[in-house]
């Protein structure tokens, strides 16, 4: 049973960094908290499920216009929206929290509820591994996970466009004096994220149904994780989503499910107790000390 | 190369710069000399196009006011409305106060990121040059930027700013903070990069000092206003200067 666990506590993990990763990137790079982020995760599920069953695309396609849908969707709320309100913390959360709730109760309304809104397996198949049934879609969500972050850590470190990203998280006016354009990268910033949130959502949704109250859980998981790590470090989503990740299903296990969701929130609770700003929110950290 | 005519800038109702004109001929080393709160810095922010920026989110915050008077050319064309990233890409590049980097990324890094309209190409070839001006870098390479000394904080900015390859480079107090030593090699560099590779150089200072004696001209502002200008020497000689700036 241990080792079944800790088999499901790594799957766990995996789905909660490949949740946060969008929102972290967002975060990470113009500062802007996209509460918007669940909904756009939810949109892209539905909008996957409407081309399978309302016009027959074939599965890939239909995951590529979803992502392609996102990140212009990502793009256009930065445009038209937050834009105008750049830099002031609540309003940027206002904004897109509203955007957010507009998405994700017009799907409510809409009454796309139920068993059949889901998206299929990529490959119906299991395996055992150490004595433990784990199906395919688990296993590609963790092989994907680790995939995505070594991707987006070669992109941040080698190519002009991360390199501008990581130089305009550290200092914004700094970055400009070397030309890099804010509005542009948080633009990128935010469709980005956006686009992260469809592929997570076309890995994770299979596992489950498609709802609008998926679109709240995922924005709060992701949050969580964000937080405990430290807001915009990949380092602390990686660390967090193994401390959120085996704390839920060893508190599953060993105590009861209906424990679950304290725990995970008690970690959060303790970790910015000891670490006010996350486990490797080192910039913010300098801050408070001054 | 740079002209700037009867420029005044306000933040809110203060008066930041009051009617500044100055000149920068191509090749030249010009410098700003002035205290604390003379305006040095509004003027870079101003050349630079750093001020669009901060208006902008100024108005979007509700903050300050701030309202730019008068007009700066560059080669010719009128640019005081221009942001600052079309500057950078026309060869203004400023090299802000305080020795900004990016503390989180190594030099190299912060080099690759300065170098962000540049080939990877170029930015190797620059940086190469960099370290021939400031050797002390080469052992650096691999250390994160925020552990530097003030000193080699200020090289890597200088530096940065060169692999974004000016035609105007902008310094805005390269010299605050540094021992005398590092003065030296700071302004040697300066001197340097100058006559090496033609880059024109306007730079603001309080030191007046260590550098009068390099510039081909200066600018003496009090109050955001000119109350003196004339060639590095002339001004070495003049007898205010010295009161003021060299305690004589």
């Amino acid at each position: 049973m241990l080792i079944g666990t800790t088999i499901y506590a790594l799957i766990n993990t995996a789905i909660l960094a490949l949740m946060a990763i969008g929102f972290n990137l967002t975060f990470g790079i113009s500062g802007i908290a996209n509460f918007a982020y669940g909904a756009v995760y939810i949109l892209a599920a539905y909008g996957v499920w409407m081309l399978l069953t309302l016009f027959q695309l074939p599965y890939p396609v239909a995951v590529l216009a979803a992502v392609g849908v996102n990140l212009l969707l990502g793009a256009l709320i930065y445009r038209f929206v937050l834009l105008r309100i750049r830099g002031q913390a609540l309003s940027e959360v206002i904004a897109t929290f509203g955007i957010g709730l507009a998405i994700l109760e017009l799907f409510r309304y809409l009454g796309l509820v139920g068993f059949e809104y889901h998206l299929p397996v990529f490959v119906d198949k299991s395996f055992v591994i150490a004595g433990t049934y784990v199906d395919f879609q688990r296993i590609a969500i963790v092989v994907f996970s680790a995939v995505l972050i070594l991707g987006l850590w070669f992109f941040t470190h080698h190519t002009a466009i991360g390199l501008a990203f990581r130089g305009i998280a550290q200092d914004e006016r700094t970055a400009l004096t070397f030309g890099i354009d804010s509005n542009k990268m948080a633009t990128l910033s935010m469709a980005m994220g956006a686009a992260l949130a469809a592929l997570a959502a076309v890995f994770i949704i299979p596992l489950g149904s498609i709802s609008p109250g998926e679109g709240y859980d995922v924005l709060i998981k992701a949050l969580a994780v964000c937080i405990i790590g430290g807001l915009g470090s990949t380092g602390g989503v990686i660390a967090a989503s193994f401390i959120v990740g085996f704390a839920e299903r060893f508190t599953d296990t060993y105590i009861g499910s209906h424990w679950t969701m304290i725990v995970s929130l008690a970690a959060i609770l303790v970790v910015l107790t000891v670490k006010p700003s996350g486990l490797f929110g080192n910039q913010k950290e300098l801050e408070e000390r001054i | 190369m740079l002209v700037v005519n009867n420029l005044m800038v306000f933040f809110e109702n203060a008066l930041a710069l009051n009617g500044l004109s100055l000149e920068v001929r191509e090749g030249e080393i010009v410098g700003v000399i002035g205290s604390n709160s003379a305006g040095k810095t509004t003027l870079m922010n101003a050349v630079s196009g750093l001020i669009i920026d901060m208006r902008i989110k100024e108005i979007r915050r509700g903050g300050q006011r701030i309202s730019i008077y008068g007009n700066i050319a560059y080669k010719g064309e009128d640019i005081t409305g221009i942001p600052p990233e079309l500057r950078v890409k026309n060869g203004i590049v400023l090299s802000r106060e305080r020795h900004p980097v990016f503390p989180e990324s190594s030099v190299l890094e912060n080099f690759r990121i300065a170098g962000y309209l540049r080939t990877k190409k170029e930015v190797r070839e620059v940086v190469d040059y960099v370290f021939s001006l400031f050797p002390p870098l080469v052992k650096l390479k691999k250390r994160k930027a925020g552990f530097l000394s003030g000193g080699e904080q200020q090289m890597l900015a200088i530096g940065m700013a060169l692999v974004v390859r000016p035609k105007l480079l902008l310094l805005d107090e390269p010299l605050l903070g540094l021992s005398p030593m590092m003065q030296k090699a700071v302004v040697d560099a300066i001197v340097a990069l100058n006559k090496e590779s033609g880059i024109t150089v306007l730079l603001s200072e309080q030191f007046a000092r260590p550098v009068l004696p390099v510039v081909d001209r200066a600018y003496v502002v009090e109050n955001g206003m000119l109350t003196l200008s004339g060639t590095g020497a002339d001004l070495m000689n003049n007898p205010e200067i010295k009161s003021a700036y060299f305690g004589v």
